[in-house]
């Protein structure tokens, strides 16, 4: 494409290869999508809904790369906490929104609520599997949704990471009738059932707050830069 | 036509849209958005690994397994969701759904490429990390989406408790990383 | 003014960025180093590391998901 000397490293490059366009390819891509969606549709009515929400998690994802392992690891290999900061971002937001929806279904009077939706309980499972999934991800290169995310960008050892995943979540899932028995006491905690709605949004502010702030000082310290 | 899709992705504005990288807090943004749309529609957040231990089940079963028995699977849902396949299985899907969007991503940006496994260290490592991460997940019921990115948004102290053994354990693993995968 | 190159290709994160690092700590300022990678974060990543450290830093792509980060050590 281009023959220009780096202006740092000031060296002439030999002429590269010319390079192939992969647009094509993505259009061959988009089209095998949209007719998943369709076949899909034909299965259920939410189902193709599913396939955009993946294909737009996939897209942001990929293209800001965007990584919860990196948010975790980042500051304790580098001392950087861009994207640790990135994700507070993300959990702030997305609080806003699922709390709304859920006043919403409270107000409604309905019998069913979606009050205690995604609220899990606090036991030695909780924890140990925190653990266990931190230890994984950083040596695998890729959490969950960034294994999938690496699979599609066509690397073999994401490849290899994702079919243990599945075998470790069956390993999991079998073993799961011994960690129960540790969540039987355990207790879920939805914040505003503590704070009442209002105050456990305020909570839930303040922590994420205080927590962007430390994150700055941590980057500071380590870095010298809150850049 | 090479020529043409080459001149296509040189325009300027098709590199910006396309090709460069998206801020961090941008991709922020649109994570938190997506999974409140996620989560108005179906009425339950974004996850990702409770489909893959359904993944797990669905081949066990190919092999002649049964998971019937287990108090994991013995749920009327759970057994449902078995029994009507991958196709009809929304978490499944979206997993499909964000390897394609990725794929789809990085092709319109020219920037695929197999990236082969270069080191036996990189396999003890994707073993290893795949089934720590697998089983972990089961155990905290969900991953870095579900059990965290998700139940922080629904307001669940279980995803702060997470985040604080996550950090622990990321924080082993980068021990390990510098000690034994480099 | 010494050049200095780092093979980064096939490894996946933070690997990169931790060889970098190390890397960098032995070169003195004004020397340069070429890392080529093709993980895709990695190319976002390792540039964001050298300039909060201060150092310059230019981005190449050499091929289909392939990257140069050319770092100079200014500090």
């Amino acid at each position: 494409m281009e023959n220009n000397n780096s202006s740092l490293s000031g060296r002439a490059r030999a002429p590269r290869k010319p390079k192939k366009s992969q647009i094509p390819y993505a259009i061959l891509v988009t089209i095998l999508i949209l007719g998943l969606g369709l076949y899909l549709s034909s299965l259920g009515a939410k189902l193709p809904a599913y396939l955009i929400f993946g294909v737009a998690f996939g897209y942001v994802l990929q293209r800001s790369r965007f990584c919860f392992t990196a948010a975790l690891r980042d500051p304790w290999i580098t001392g950087s906490t861009s994207l640790t900061r990135a994700a507070l971002i993300a959990f702030g937001l997305a609080a806003i929104g699922f709390t709304a929806i859920k006043y919403n279904s409270v107000l409604s009077g309905a019998d069913q609520t979606l009050a205690m939706e995604g609220v899990a309980p606090i036991g030695l499972p909780l924890m140990l599997g925190g653990v266990l999934f931190g230890i994984g991800m950083v040596i695998s290169g890729g959490c969950a949704s960034g294994t999938l995310m690496r699979v599609g960008e066509g690397f073999t050892m994401q490849v290899l990471s994702l079919a243990f995943f599945v075998i470790g979540s069956l390993w999991g899932a079998h073993d799961m009738t011994f960690w129960n028995r540790f969540n039987e006491n355990a207790p879920k905690i939805f914040l505003p059932d503590i704070f009442g709605w209002f105050g456990g949004v305020v909570v839930q502010a303040g922590i994420i707050v205080l927590l962007y702030i430390a994150a700055l000082k941590w980057q500071e310290k380590k870095m010298g830069s809150m850049e | 036509m090479n020529e043409f899709f080459k001149k296509l992705g040189n325009q300027p504005i098709y590199k910006r849209l396309m090709k460069e990288p998206l801020t961090y807090v941008g991709g922020a943004v649109l994570l938190a958005l997506f999974n409140i749309a996620h989560f108005g529609l179906f009425e339950s957040g974004w996850g990702v690994s409770s489909a893959l231990a359904n993944w797990g089940a669905w081949i066990y079963q190919s092999f002649g397994g049964d998971v019937s028995s287990w108090s994991y699977f013995a749920s009327e849902k759970a057994q449902q969701t078995l029994a009507n396949g991958f196709w009809m299985d929304g978490g499944s899907i979206r997993n499909v759904g964000i390897i394609l969007g990725a794929l789809v991503c990085t092709l319109y940006a020219s920037q695929f490429k197999i990236k082969k496994i270069k080191a036996v260290r990189q396999v003890v490592a994707a073993i290893l990390g795949g089934l720590l991460m697998g089983y972990g997940a089961r155990m905290a019921h969900g991953c870095n989406i579900g059990a965290l990115f998700t139940a922080i948004s629904s307001m669940s102290l279980s995803g702060w408790v997470f985040a604080i053994f996550l950090m622990a354990g990321a924080f082993i693993g980068s021990k390990l990383l510098a000690k034994y995968f480099m | 003014m010494a050049e200095f190159t780092l093979d980064c290709m096939g490894e996946a994160c933070p690997v990169p960025l931790m060889k970098c690092e190390k890397k960098m700590n032995e070169l003195k300022v004004g020397d340069v180093l070429l890392v080529s990678i093709d993980h895709s974060c990695a190319m976002k990543n390792v540039p964001e590391w050298a300039r909060t450290r201060g150092h310059n830093v230019e981005i190449e792509e050499v091929d289909d998901g392939e990257w140069e980060v050319i770092i100079e050590k200014t500090n």
